[in-house]
C-alpha cells in the first residue's frame, strides 16, 4: 500500500516551499541589511566579500500538519468484485500517497487522534497510525481531508464537518466509491444488507429500483457536496475502478492554497 | 379400483389430489426466497419499493408446473396401469389358469407368458389364490394342486417351457375333474388347435367357473413330411385355417449351417402343401433337417435322419487278408472316409446294420443266400455299387446292371493293339455332369457288357471309344451301380485320381433315404436317444433318465415324454422321431357356448407408476432450473442450457476417455517419472523421445511415443523400461508411490534412477538418490563395469557416458536379483542421460552418440534381460569344452 502510494506520489505534481523568507532552515535569499536589522543579523561572511551589508534569511517554515480522517466503519472496507480493490484500501493509499507529497515539502501528516508525522519515514508511520481507532475532533487551524464513503445520514456529517469547521479547520471531503455502488447492477428479487450492520433492504425487481436508487444517492451527494461547501471543504468524488492519479491531483490543487 | 384404461393399485393415494389447490395457494403465497447482496449504501435503499415487495409471487406458469409435477406425484403413488380390458375382466378371486404349453403354443410362447402374467396381477391385487394347470406336464402331474400366491405363480409361469409334444388335454381334464375344486375365475391360454381330448377339458372347465379362452392369431404350423430327393430336400407343411399362409423352409446341416431354403404359400383354402429346395444331390446329401423359419417349435423341425447326412455304406468284404495298397475296398474306404459311415462286413451282417448303400468289390464268393439276401435289399431300395474284377469277369450273375461278356478287355497290354483310354467327357443325363474327367487318368482292363443289353441300362460314363465305363440300373426300388473297372488300381488309374472320390459322392446321392431298405426283423438292441429336440425346436442332449426305447415300440413312437422327438440311434443307424406326425391333425379349436373368447396379445396390463415417477421427477429437475434463473443466478439461457447439457452428459455418458484411450499394453513405450519440476520432466520426456527414434532406426525395437507416469496413479507394468530424473529438489515419495515402486521393481520392471550430479556427490547413496529411493526396497548396488552385460546388450561400451563425460552407474548385483535370473531391475547414476540424449546441455555430436548408445543398452537390457550376458562368458565356455575333448 504504502509503495503504492510513493509510486501515486512520483507522478503527481509536488508541493513547493512557501517562497517567502521566514523560521525556517532553508536558506532562501540575501538581502542588503537594513539600519533596524541590528548587527547581530548581518551575515558576515557574504558581507566579507563584498562591501555592502548582507543579511541571510531563511524561507519561512510554519509547518502546517494535514490530518486525515478514514472512515472506520465495515462499509467501507467493502468492495463488490473481490478482484478490486476496496474502498478502505483506496483511501489510505491516496492518503498516504499525499502523506508522501506533503512530508517531503516539509509539512507533518497525521492521522486524527495520533501525533503528527513529520520526515521522510513520515508516511511510514502514518500508515501504522491508520490501523489505530480515529477521533472526530481536529486540532485548530488545520487541514482536515476526511476519507468516506459518506453513507452516514448527512445529520451525522454536519455534525463532524462543523465541529471541525468551528476550531478553524479546513480542508476537503473524499467521496470514495465502489462502481457497484455507482451503476447498481443488480436484478431480479434481491436482499440488500448493509455490511457489519442488522440493517437490510428487500427488493423485488432490483433492476426497476435502479432509478430510484441513482436519484437518492444523487441527492445525498449534492447535500454532501453543499455541507462541504459551506463549512469550506470542497468534495471530490472518487470510484474504485478508475485510477487514483488525477483524483491526487484534484486532492492536491484543492489543498495546495492552505499550504502554499 | 379402474378409471377408464387405467387400473389403481392405491388408489386412496388419489385422495392426496383433494389437497392440491392448498398446495396452489402455498406456492402462490410463497414467493421465491431472494438473492442476497451485500451493499454499503442500503441506508440508501431503506423504504424504496415496498409496493413492488408486496406484488412478488411466484409466476403462475410456475406454479401451474409445479402443481402438475406434485399431481403426477400423487398420480404415480396410487400405481396406476394401463389395462384397457382390464375393465372386462376384472374379477378377483379364486382363480384357475390353464396353459397348453405343447409345441403348438411355442411360436406364441413370449405372449402365453405375458398372458399369463397379466391374469395373475388382478387377483394379485386382491391377494386371492391362485391355480395353475398345464396341458402337456414333463412328469405325471398333480396340478392344479393347491392353491399358489401371486408370486409363486409367476415364478411358475417364468420356469414354464413350452414341451416338444401336443397338449394331453384329457388327461388335464382327468387330473380337474379328480378335484372338487371351483373357481371365480378360469382362463385357459390355448394353443388354438383341437384335438381329441379338448372336448373333455371343456366339459370339466365349465362345470367349474366362467371360462375365458385365450387363442392365439395364428396358430402353429407344422412339417408333415420331408425327404432328400435327387433334386432336393423336400417338405409338405400343414398349417390350420388361422395359420399364416407364407412360410419359408430351411435345409440345415447337423451342425445348424443353412443349406437352401424354400418359399412356401398357401392357397386360400390349401392347409398342406408342398415345397422342395433345389439343391445339387451331394449337398442335399448333408441335410440333417428341415424348418420352418421364424418358427420356434418342436414342430416346424422335421429331422432327415439317414445318417444326418452320412450315409451308412457297407463294404461288403470278400475275406481273406489283402494287403493294404492292392486290397480293392481300400480304395473305396479312403475315397468315402469323409462322407460317409463306412462298415465293413459280410452281407447279411450289413444288411442286418440297415446300411443304406452296400459296395462289393470284384466277387464271386457271395454265397446263395446272400445273394438272395441282397437281391431283396435291393428291391426294397437299397443301393448297391459293385466293382469289376478277374472273378466277374469270369462269373456272370443278375445283380448286375447289364450282361456281362466273359473275360475282360485289356487295353495297351504287350499283347493289344489298343493304347490305354481316357474317361470321356460325362453326358448331360449323368449324374456325373459337372464333373471334368482328367486327361490322365488311363484304363487299362475293362469287362465289356453285350451291346443288346446297354439298352436297359443308364450309361452314366464312357470311356473315349463309346464301351461303358459306369452303368446303372433300377431294380425294384433300389439301383445297382456298376464300375467296369476293378476297385483297386490294377486295372485303371482311376481309384487312385480325385474324380473317383467325386464319382462315388455323387452315386452315394442315390443312397435310400427310408430305412424301409433292407427291411428285415432286427432282434436285439434298443433305440438310444442322441439328440432331442425342446419345444423350441432346438436340438440338445438328452435327459440323462430318458429310458431307450425297443425296436417295436419305435415304430409305432408318437411324440410323449417318454419318447421325446430327436434323434436316435441303434447300432450305428440313426433314425428319428419326429414332434408332428405324417397326420398330424391342425384344426382350429371348436369352443362350446358359454366360453369367453379372446385374443392372446390384448390383455397387458403396464404398470405406469415408473413413467410418471419420472415425468415429475424430471419436471422437478427442471423447475430447480427455473428457479435458479428466476433467481438471477442464470442471467443468461445459454448457461442455463450448457448447465442442462452438462447434467445430461453426466447422467447418460460413460467414461468414454477410458474408452478411447489407447491400450498402453499393445505398443512398448518408454516411460519417465514425472516428477512435478517441469523443466526436467521436459527433458527426460524429450530425451526419451530421441532414444525412441534411435530404436526404431537402429533396432527391431519400435516403441511408442514416450509417456510421464505418475508413481502414485499409473499403473506401471506396462512399461518395460521406467527413467526418473532427479527433480531439483527430490522429496520423499507417498505410500501408494512406494508401493506401486517396489511392485514394479519386483514384478521385473527395469527403473533407471539418475541423480544428474555427476562430479558433485560423493558416494553412491548421493542426497538425490537417497531421498527418491527413501522407504522402496533397494537391493545391493553394485559399481557397473564394463563385465556387466548393459555394457554389452547391444553396443560395446566401456563407459556410459551422459551429459557428464565418464559418470558412475550403479546397478542391482547379480546375486541380490537372483530371483529375475539374475537381471538388475534398478540402476542408479549420475550421468544426466536424458539431456544428452536430447541433445541439450553442450553435449557434443560424440558424447551424445555414446550416451544413445548406452540407452539403447539401457532398453535392451530392460527387454532381454541377460540374454546377452551369456556371451560375457562365451570364452570361459569356449576353453570348457576344448579341455573336456582333449
Amino acid at each position: 500500500m504504502l509503495l503504492d502510494a510513493r509510486r501515486l506520489a512520483a507522478a503527481a505534481p509536488g508541493f513547493h516551499g512557501r517562497r517567502r523568507a521566514g523560521q525556517g532552515e532553508a536558506f532562501w535569499q540575501y538581502r542588503d541589511h537594513r539600519p533596524e536589522d541590528g548587527a547581530r543579523l548581518v551575515d558576515w561572511r557574504r558581507s566579507a566579500r563584498g562591501d555592502r551589508y548582507y543579511v541571510r534569511e531563511r524561507e519561512r517554515e510554519a509547518a502546517q500538519t494535514a490530518w486525515f480522517w478514514i472512515d472506520p466503519s465495515p462499509g467501507f472496507d467493502w468492495s463488490s468484485d473481490p478482484k478490486r480493490t476496496t474502498k478502505l484500501r483506496r483511501a489510505r493509499t491516496i492518503a498516504l500517497a499525499l502523506a508522501v507529497l506533503l512530508t517531503r515539502g516539509g509539512e507533518r501528516v497525521g492521522a486524527l487522534g495520533s501525533p503528527p508525522r513529520t520526515g521522510p519515514r513520515g508516511p511510514d508511520r502514518l500508515a501504522l497510525d491508520f490501523l489505530t481507532p480515529a477521533r472526530d475532533d481536529a486540532p485548530p487551524k488545520s487541514c482536515v481531508i476526511f476519507l468516506s464513503d459518506f453513507y452516514e445520514p448527512i445529520e451525522t456529517w454536519r455534525t463532524r464537518v462543523s465541529a471541525a469547521a468551528s476550531a478553524g479547520a479546513t480542508g476537503a471531503l473524499v467521496m470514495i466509491a465502489d462502481p457497484a455502488e455507482e451503476d447498481f447492477p443488480f436484478q431480479g428479487r434481491t436482499l440488500f444488507r448493509e455490511p457489519g450492520s442488522q440493517r437490510e433492504a428487500l427488493i423485488g425487481r432490483a433492476e426497476h429500483a435502479r432509478a430510484d436508487y441513482a436519484e437518492r444517492l444523487e441527492t445525498h451527494r449534492r447535500d454532501v457536496h453543499e455541507l462541504g461547501a459551506k463549512f469550506s471543504f470542497p468534495s471530490l468524488l472518487h470510484r474504485t475502478d478508475h485510477a487514483a492519479g488525477p483524483t491526487l491531483a484534484l486532492l492536491i490543487a484543492l489543498i495546495s492554497e492552505r499550504f502554499a | 379400483m379402474t378409471f377408464g384404461p387405467f387400473l389403481f393399485g392405491a388408489p386412496w393415494a388419489l385422495a392426496a389430489l383433494a389437497a392440491l389447490p392448498l398446495l396452489w395457494w402455498l406456492m402462490r403465497a410463497t414467493p421465491p426466497p431472494p438473492q442476497r447482496a451485500q451493499f454499503p449504501p442500503t441506508r440508501l435503499l431503506m423504504g424504496l419499493h415496498t409496493d413492488e415487495q408486496s406484488r412478488e409471487r411466484a409466476p403462475w406458469w410456475l406454479v401451474l408446473f409445479r402443481a402438475l409435477a406434485a399431481a403426477l406425484m400423487i398420480i404415480a403413488f396410487a400405481r396406476p396401469s394401463l389395462a384397457p380390458t382390464a375393465a372386462a375382466q376384472a374379477q378377483g378371486g379364486r382363480t384357475l389358469i390353464v396353459i397348453d404349453d405343447g409345441w403348438t403354443s411355442a411360436p406364441n410362447w413370449s405372449e402365453v407368458r405375458t398372458a399369463a402374467a397379466a391374469t395373475i396381477a388382478q387377483p394379485e391385487r386382491s391377494g386371492a389364490p391362485i391355480f395353475l394347470l398345464t396341458t402337456a406336464p414333463t412328469v405325471p402331474a398333480r396340478d392344479p394342486g393347491e392353491a399358489l400366491t401371486a408370486g409363486d405363480a409367476k415364478s411358475r409361469i417364468a420356469r414354464l417351457e413350452p414341451k416338444p409334444w401336443r397338449p394331453d388335454r384329457a388327461g388335464a381334464a382327468r387330473r380337474l375333474a379328480q378335484t372338487q375344486a371351483r373357481f371365480d375365475h378360469i382362463v385357459w391360454i390355448s394353443d388354438g388347435l383341437d384335438d381329441p381330448g379338448a372336448r373333455a377339458l371343456e366339459q370339466v372347465l365349465q362345470q367349474r367357473g366362467p371360462v375365458t379362452v385365450r387363442i392365439p392369431a395364428h396358430t402353429a404350423r407344422a412339417i408333415v413330411s420331408g425327404a432328400v430327393t435327387p433334386q432336393g430336400v423336400e417338405a409338405r407343411v400343414r398349417r390350420a385355417p388361422n395359420g399364416e399362409a407364407f412360410a419359408a423352409i430351411a435345409a440345415e446341416t447337423a451342425d445348424g449351417r443353412a443349406l437352401g431354403a424354400a418359399e412356401i404359400r398357401f392357397g386360400p383354402t390349401e392347409f398342406t402343401t408342398g415345397g422342395r429346395i433345389q439343391l445339387p444331390p451331394e449337398i442335399a446329401a448333408r441335410a440333417a433337417r428341415v424348418r420352418i423359419v421364424g418358427e420356434q417349435s418342436a414342430g416346424a423341425v422335421r429331422l432327415l435322419p439317414a445318417g444326418s447326412g452320412r450315409p451308412f455304406v457297407g463294404l461288403i468284404d470278400p475275406g481273406g487278408a489283402g494287403q493294404p495298397l492292392v486290397s480293392d475296398l481300400y480304395y473305396a474306404d479312403r475315397a468315402l472316409q469323409p462322407y460317409a459311415s463306412l462298415q465293413r462286413g459280410g452281407v447279411g451282417e450289413l444288411i442286418d446294420a440297415r446300411a443304406q448303400a452296400l459296395i462289393l468289390p470284384d466277387a464271386s464268393l457271395i454265397s446263395p443266400l446272400d445273394r438272395a439276401a441282397l437281391a431283396r435289399w435291393i428291391d426294397a431300395g437299397g443301393l448297391l455299387i459293385r466293382f469289376a474284377g478277374p472273378r466277374l469277369a469270369n462269373n456272370n450273375d443278375d445283380l448286375l446292371p447289364v450282361r456281362l461278356r466273359p473275360g475282360s478287355r485289356a487295353l495297351g497290354s504287350a499283347l493289344a493293339w489298343e493304347t490305354p483310354l481316357a474317361v470321356a467327357p460325362f453326358p448331360a443325363d449323368s449324374p456325373f455332369s459337372g464333373i471334368n474327367p482328367p486327361a490322365d487318368v488311363r484304363i487299362h482292363q475293362q469287362v465289356l457288357a453285350e451291346p443288346a443289353s446297354i439298352e436297359q441300362a443308364h450309361v452314366w460314363a464312357t470311356l473315349s471309344d463309346h464301351s461303358p465305363l459306369v452303368t446303372a440300373r433300377q431294380r425294384g426300388h433300389g439301383l445297382i451301380v456298376l464300375f467296369h473297372v476293378g476297385a483297386g488300381p490294377d486295372w485303371s488309374d482311376l481309384p487312385l485320381s480325385g474324380l473317383f472320390v467325386e464319382m462315388l459322392r455323387r452315386t452315394l446321392a442315390f443312397t435310400a433315404r427310408d430305412a424301409g431298405a433292407g427291411e428285415r426283423a432286427i432282434s436285439g438292441g434298443p433305440y438310444v436317444a442322441q439328440r432331442v429336440l425342446d419345444g423350441f425346436g432346438a436340438l440338445a442332449p438328452p435327459p440323462p433318465d430318458l429310458q431307450a426305447i425297443a425296436p417295436e415300440r419305435f415304430a409305432l413312437a408318437q411324440p410323449s415324454p417318454a419318447m421325446p422327438p430327436g434323434l436316435y440311434e441303434r447300432a450305428g443307424v440313426s433314425a428319428a422321431i419326429d414332434a408332428a406326425r405324417n397326420d398330424e391333425t391342425l384344426t382350429p379349436l371348436a369352443l362350446p357356448p358359454g366360453m369367453t373368447r379372446a385374443g392372446l396379445d390384448a390383455h397387458i396390463e403396464r404398470p405406469l407408476a415408473g413413467w410418471f415417477f419420472g415425468a415429475a421427477a424430471l419436471m422437478l429437475a427442471f423447475d430447480l432450473f427455473i428457479a435458479l434463473f428466476l433467481l438471477g443466478r442464470l442471467p443468461r439461457l445459454a448457461r442455463a442450457s450448457a448447465a442442462a447439457l452438462l447434467l445430461a452428459g453426466a447422467i447418460f455418458a460413460p467414461d468414454v476417455r477410458a474408452q478411447t484411450r489407447d491400450d498402453p499394453t499393445l505398443v512398448i513405450r518408454l516411460a519417465y517419472v514425472r516428477t512435478g519440476d517441469a523443466r526436467v520432466d521436459r527433458t527426460s520426456a524429450s530425451g526419451l523421445e530421441a532414444l525412441t527414434q534411435v530404436l526404431v532406426n537402429r533396432t527391431s525395437v519400435e516403441p511408442g511415443p514416450p509417456i510421464g507416469v505418475d508413481l502414485t496413479r499409473d499403473n506401471l507394468a506396462a512399461y518395460p523400461f521406467l527413467y526418473w530424473a532427479a527433480p531439483s529438489s527430490p522429496q520423499r515419495l507417498s505410500d501408494t508411490a512406494l508401493a506401486n515402486l517396489d511392485h514394479y521393481l519386483a514384478i521385473g520392471g527395469l527403473l533407471l534412477v539418475d541423480t544428474r550430479d555427476a562430479g558433485r556427490t560423493a558416494n553412491a547413496g548421493g542426497r538425490p538418490a537417497q531421498l527418491m529411493l527413501a522407504g522402496v526396497d533397494v537391493p545391493p548396488l553394485a559399481l557397473v563395469n564394463s563385465e556387466h552385460v548393459v555394457a554389452r546388450a547391444f553396443y560395446l561400451m566401456r563407459s556410459f557416458p551422459g551429459r557428464y563425460a565418464s559418470p558412475r552407474l550403479w546397478a542391482e548385483t547379480a546375486s541380490a536379483a537372483s530371483a529375475r535370473d539374475g537381471v538388475a531391475s534398478l540402476f542408479v547414476g549420475d550421468g544426466d542421460w536424458a539431456s544428452a540424449w536430447a541433445g541439450e546441455g553442450g553435449v557434443d555430436d560424440r558424447q551424445r552418440e555414446m550416451s544413445l548408445r548406452f540407452g539403447v543398452n539401457m532398453v535392451m537390457v530392460a527387454l532381454t534381460g541377460n540374454y546377452k550376458s551369456d556371451q560375457v562368458h562365451v570364452q570361459t565356455l569356449l576353453e570348457r569344452l576344448g579341455e573336456q575333448s582333449r
